[in-house]
């Protein structure tokens, strides 16, 4: 993948995330958002992984950060991307560098190592379960 | 590398690659040393139907695209909920090119 096309996605990417938390918060204060946007908590009625995560980055936000880790711990990763990921875009495209693309090629390849790899699907499946217990 | 052997990995191998890419595969082919033959005859392919199996099942995860070798947007798949489900469905029609890409990609190590 080029630079600039991921450059693109990452922008999109971020921008969708901001318009739904923005839409999110106006149209629901209280929380719940049955039966939610998740397409397979729709189809099959058993919350997804990252179920719960808009959830999790709105409390986040108002400062709760135990309760946004108790709703779905992905929301720190999330929140995360959308503070840290503008900003890195802007100033490359302004300084016409590739910071964030040479950081995004080494994170890939060091993901696809066996020793982080299996480690995080398994966090990734533990929190699916914790999920479903949840019931979220 | 002899014509004919050229023509057979084509053959084989050609719905893998997108059709405007197979003509400069062959020409690079051609051009090739014949001591990279056993390279180029091994090479490990993705098939873009299996992708797009994957794709339709688990696409919500964002496992066709760990499988193809994008480990960074799969982990934003999985991370929204697919894209708030609308990526999923955008990549039922992108995942196939894609794979070919990626194909390409891995090919071109050994051409160049």
């Amino acid at each position: 993948m080029s630079r600039n096309k991921l450059y693109a996605i990452l922008a999109a990417a971020c921008a969708a995330g901001y318009i739904w938390l923005i839409m999110t918060y106006y149209r629901t204060f209280s929380l719940a958002l049955e039966p939610g946007v998740c397409l397979f908590k729709r189809v099959t009625g058993v919350p997804c992984p990252s179920c719960g995560t808009t959830r999790s980055v709105l409390s986040i936000l108002k400062g709760d950060i135990l309760e946004g880790i108790l709703w779905n711990p992905f929301g720190i990763v999330i929140i995360f991307v959308l503070f840290i990921f503008p900003v890195w875009i802007i100033s490359d495209v302004l300084g016409r560098k590739d910071t964030l693309f040479n950081v995004y090629n080494q994170t890939e390849l060091f993901l696809k190592r066996k020793w982080i790899a299996i480690p995080a699907i398994l966090l990734v499946l533990v929190n699916w379960i914790w999920n479903i217990v949840k019931g979220l | 590398m002899e014509a004919q052997k050229v023509d057979m990995f084509i053959m084989t191998n050609a719905k893998y690659f997108e059709s405007y890419q197979i003509a400069g595969i062959r020409d690079r082919l051609i051009a090739l040393d014949d001591s990279k033959w056993a390279m180029i005859s091994t090479v490990q392919l993705k098939d873009p139907t299996i992708s797009l199996i994957v794709s339709i099942l688990a696409g919500h995860f964002g496992i066709d695209r760990f499988i193809i070798g994008d480990t960074g947007l799969g982990i934003g798949k999985l991370l929204t909920c697919g894209g708030l489900g609308i990526w999923t469905i955008v990549d039922f029609f992108l995942i196939m090119g894609a794979t070919r890409e990626k194909n390409m990609q891995t090919i071109q190590q050994l051409l160049y």
